[in-house]
């Protein structure tokens, strides 16, 4: 009978990558939106003014942050 | 005939694991939308203030305990 051409620990390893790539694309589009809800309050102008530059970059930051804050206590309960 | 790479007693554990695992990112993702919108009310800050970080804490573990209480019901309803 043949092999299947990637063995447990390719895939495995493929598997991973995958994963980490999807992860990593959901919480792009998560925070996109949610500091967009955040920080664009008033009518999208032809820039992000200084006040909406900062909020964004706060919120991103904010929000991660909180991701693993929640995380971690998750780990401690367990 | 080949054996499979995995057995039938790995494959389940590893299903059972990858399951657990989902599960759990699932509910911190969860904690960490619901807990946003409760608790950063304003403009995101270059830290949380300490009204931010005392309201996440007990906000995650509110959730968690309404979600006990919640299951306990359905289970005595059976």
């Amino acid at each position: 009978m043949d092999s299947s051409p990637l063995n447990s620990a390719e895939l495995q390893h493929f598997l991973d990558q995958e994963k980490k790539k999807a992860m990593l694309n959901e919480m792009v589009a998560k925070l996109t939106n949610v500091c967009w809800d955040k920080c664009i309050t008033g009518t999208p102008g032809s820039k992000f003014s200084s006040g909406e530059s900062s909020c964004l970059s706060n919120c991103a930051q904010r929000y991660m942050d909180m991701s693993l804050i929640i995380m971690k206590s998750f780990q401690s309960m367990h």
